[in-house]
């Protein structure tokens, strides 16, 4: 579904991806590994054009969509759940859902019945639910991370990108997270995955690609990643 | 070397700007050139304001009136007067202005800014208008050339003065934003908060900033006084404002070139649409400039041709309507604002933004780390010394009872008690919204809690301002990274040492002993710090291109340079990886290796399990655990509220 050759970018000198390829088969989640540095975000902010790719090429079903303005590739069906959880914080939850399925009301993406995958949404987060009518920026940081969850997928996406959904959240919270990524999976939802809790995100993956300073060192099936010793020790906190 | 390029670069300049009423003889071009030399001194102050500390000033056109009126009323009414009086007595009075105009730059900010600052331009135009007595009214001044120790300045005399009075600008005012005060007026624009909390108040800076602005601004008022001979109260208008602004934007924030540009864009422009075959001559080559610039930039594949197609339209449109023109003066402004929005829309870093970007120079961030190579790196990085014998061992160093923090119905802190005993690592956990952040703030007096006492080190700090606190040993890091963005690592690192630097405008003016000696050690334990947190090798680079993890250990380098005995850290784990948390882990023990007592606030529980001695556990606003971490690890409540059933899982992996 979505498909990465030989991408490179980086921000004023510095290069920080120096050609990666990578795919997100349909109906799949793809975990990203790599420590901080490697290039997870910035492999993120690439395919969703918030940042302009150097070199290389991002496939999004049968269509380039390297370099295109976010805005666009937003409307072509990839949702980017960004890192720090930006939901538009002076306006309701209902609102801020509403307009993650902004594409869907401009006839961007087809319709459908909008109504029922909010009901749905509610449904996957009931925190949402409870929290209907209150202003985002209220909310505490998890019902946030939940929120720009929700918002992403009610684009009704070909692709979803999630960017630390876990990171400030508590550890109860964390658990549900995951839950939740693993429910979306079984429901089909194609998904790129950048996590800190990388042994967890192995867990609800079905492939994994580790990231060393700008190039993919490993990749191969989640389960197969996360036996690797080399893994193990070196990104997944000593397999104790 | 790398130094002797600009150096050669600025003789040159000297000595063409020295020479330049010589060869040119014409008058008119020596005004011309005085012009833009006034109102870039001006535009060095504005700068200060805009570009550094990111306020909106449109107040500087009534700034500049004052400063000519300064003048002119000192020279009508006191004859006698030296001419080196008069600038001194029109920067006094300006700077005095300055600062009240800094007022409202305190409470409000952006557009409400600019309505502010507007008014009070306006004001200061009809004051100047309406009092007779002073001014002259609509009448205006007349005034002629100063004399020096009785000899009286002719023209090209009176040119040299503003030359020399330009680059004395030019050099007080690079070394003011090069200094301490620069990197406080800029940590200003960059986070407010965190500016506070490095001991920076931002109220006093904000005024700082105001008042070099606008003495600035008054010297070149009282030099345009003399240079025109004549001042009248309409030339300080809504429009020069505007100019002034544009001059700034067009030219590039944050670099004296960029306001030497501006200011000779701003004179030029006018003077050039005045002349049509003139102005002929340039439309062609601005277009060729800019059909060669997009040809280039498409080549090399950093534009695309779409992208390109409005300012080559735009460019190669305007020289051909300059042919079929025959009289300018009636398109005058249309093209002026047509011109503008080319550049305003296209080079948003402004033009000399623009070309060291596409030339690969570096801001000021390279030179800094130029500097590194010959400094000694010192042996202790963080302080030992702090002051454990001040109070007994047995006494809490900081010790919080019964905190109500009330936010309208809401109680984020609800009767919360917290004693850290000195020394130790002291866990705050709790689920999301149990009120910890806003623990945080209520002891760096980000909040005032609505009831309950806070002591440090036995003092009480209710009520007390972010810096004071700051300055009083309590720095910290957020949950939510404050860098100052467009600053390198190293000038975030330099402003937390800000407090320890006692030099005077005069000092770094001047480049004193007293500076200098503060700025090496400054720098040479900025190094340290960055060192100590592992960043050593990226000091050069701006720390909104570093990488999350990379920011979060940069923050607490930072806090480390206040020299604290507390160090609140607001989750330092979150976004980062099993790798990069154990050596977290390694930096918090170094840390209170040092004698520096923590608080930690974290998600990561095998962080909490591995550093803190004491935990205290937060639900709903209110303490419903603390001890051992093993103890509350253990404890049902905190299990329910905040670990879940699932411990093993993704938290202890």
């Amino acid at each position: 579904m979505l498909s990465i050759t030989n991408l490179h970018a980086g921000y004023g000198k510095v290069e920080v991806l120096q050609g990666i390829s990578l795919e997100v088969p349909k109906g799949q989640v793809v975990t990203l590994i790599g420590s901080n540095g490697a290039g997870k975000t910035t492999t993120m902010r690439a395919i969703s054009g918030m940042i302009a790719p150097r070199q290389g090429k991002v496939m999004l079903g049968d269509i380039d969509i390297t370099g295109r303005e976010s805005h666009r590739i937003a409307r072509l069906g990839l949702a980017h759940s960004p890192e720090g959880r930006r939901v538009f914080a002076t306006m309701t939850v209902h609102d801020n859902l509403l307009l993650g399925a902004f594409p869907r009301f401009t006839g961007a993406r087809a319709k459908g019945d909008i109504a029922a995958d909010l009901e749905r949404a509610m449904e996957v987060f009931p925190r949402l639910k409870e929290r209907r009518l209150q202003l985002a920026g209220t909310l505490s940081g998890g019902e946030q991370q939940m929120l720009a969850m929700a918002r992403a997928m009610m684009m009704n996406p070909e692709v979803v990108l999630l960017d630390e959904p876990s990171m400030g959240l508590a550890p109860i919270l964390v658990d549900e997270v995951f839950r939740i990524i693993s429910r979306l999976r079984s429901e089909g939802v194609t998904m790129l995955l950048v996590e800190q809790f990388a042994a967890a995100a192995l867990n609800v993956s079905d492939y994994g690609y580790v990231l060393e300073n700008g190039r993919i060192a490993v990749h191969g099936p989640a389960e197969k990643l996360k036996n690797d010793p080399a893994v193990r020790a070196a990104y997944l906190g000593g397999g104790h | 070397m790398m130094k002797s390029r600009p150096l050669l670069l600025a003789a040159v300049g000297l000595v063409l700007l020295g020479l330049f009423p010589v060869l040119v003889g014409n008058p008119y071009y020596i005004h011309l050139v005085e012009t833009i030399s006034i109102y870039a001194i001006l535009l060095f102050g504005l700068d200060i304001v805009v570009g550094y500390t990111g306020q909106v000033s449109l107040g500087h056109a009534g700034l500049f009136g004052i400063g000519a009126y300064a003048a002119g009323v000192v020279i009508t009414h006191f004859p006698d007067t030296p001419f080196v009086l008069v600038p001194v007595v029109a920067i006094a009075v300006t700077a005095l202005f300055g600062a009240v105009l800094a007022l409202p730059a305190l409470r409000v900010t952006g557009p409400y800014l600019a309505m502010v600052t507007l008014a009070f331009g306006t004001i200061i135009q009809i004051l100047i208008n309406e009092m007779d007595f002073l001014t002259n009214g609509p009448m205006g001044i007349t005034l002629t050339k100063p004399a020096i120790l009785g000899h009286q300045l002719d023209v090209r005399e009176f040119f040299w003065v503003v030359a020399f009075l330009l680059v004395a600008a030019m050099l007080v005012v690079h070394r003011i934003l090069r200094s301490h005060l620069g990197r406080a007026f800029e940590a200003l624009r960059g986070s407010p908060v965190a500016s506070d909390c490095m001991g920076v108040s931002v109220y006093r800076y904000k005024v700082y900033a105001f008042v070099v602005s606008a003495g600035l601004a008054g010297l070149a008022g009282s030099l345009y006084s003399y240079s025109e001979e004549y001042i009248s109260p309409n030339t300080y208008n809504f429009e020069l404002t505007v100019l002034f602004l544009l001059a700034i934007i067009m030219g590039g924030r944050k670099t004296r070139s960029g306001a030497l540009l501006g200011a000779a864009i701003i004179v030029m422009l006018p003077k050039l649409l005045d002349d049509i075959v003139l102005f002929r001559y340039v439309a062609v080559i601005f277009a060729a400039l800019v059909l060669v610039g997009a040809a280039v930039f498409t080549a090399k594949g950093r534009s695309t041709w779409q992208r390109a197609a409005v300012p080559v339209v735009g460019s190669v449109g305007l020289a051909a309507v300059s042919f079929r023109l025959s009289n300018i003066g009636d398109w005058r402004l249309a093209i002026f604002g047509l011109i503008t929005l080319l550049v305003v829309y296209y080079l948003q870093d402004g033009i000399v933004g623009f070309v060291r970007q596409t030339l690969g120079w570096r801001g000021h961030g390279s030179s800094d780390a130029n500097d590194a190579a010959t400094l000694p790196a010192p042996a202790a990085a963080v302080s030992t010394s702090v002051a454990v014998a001040a109070t007994p061992a047995t006494q809490d160093l900081v010790a919080a009872d019964k905190v109500l923090m009330q936010f309208g119905g809401l109680k984020a802190l609800n009767d919360v008690d917290l004693h850290v005993s000195r020394g130790t690592i002291h866990g705050l956990i709790g689920p999301n919204g149990s009120g910890k952040s806003t623990m945080m703030n209520v002891l760096t007096g980000i909040y005032v809690p609505t009831e309950g006492t806070i002591t440090f080190k036995g003092q009480s700090i209710v009520g007390r301002t972010s810096s004071r606190i700051a300055l009083a040993g309590i720095a910290r890091t957020f949950q939510n990274v404050q860098l100052f963005g467009e600053m390198t690592a190293l000038q975030n690192v330099l402003v937390g040492l800000h407090h320890t630097y006692r030099s005077n405008l005069l000092d770094v003016a001047l480049h004193l002993p007293r500076y200098r000696r503060e700025d090496r050690a400054a720098t040479a334990r900025a190094y340290a710090l960055l060192k100590f947190v592992g960043l050593e090798s990226l000091a050069g680079e701006e720390a909104r291109n570093l990488p999350y993890g990379k920011q979060r250990l940069l923050e607490i380098a930072r806090a480390l340079a206040l020299n604290p005995e507390l160090l609140l850290l607001d989750e330092p784990a979150a976004g980062l990886t099993a790798p990069d948390i154990k050596e977290l882990v390694v930096i918090v023990r170094k840390i209170r290796e040092h004698g520096i007592t923590l608080i930690l606030i974290e998600h990561h529980m095998d962080v909490v399990m591995s550093v803190c001695d004491v935990v205290t556990v937060l639900d709903f606003g209110q303490k419903i655990a603390e001890g051992t971490p093993a103890a509350v690890q253990a404890n049902p409540q905190v299990i329910k509220a905040y670990l879940g059933g699932e411990l093993e899982a993704p938290a202890a992996h």
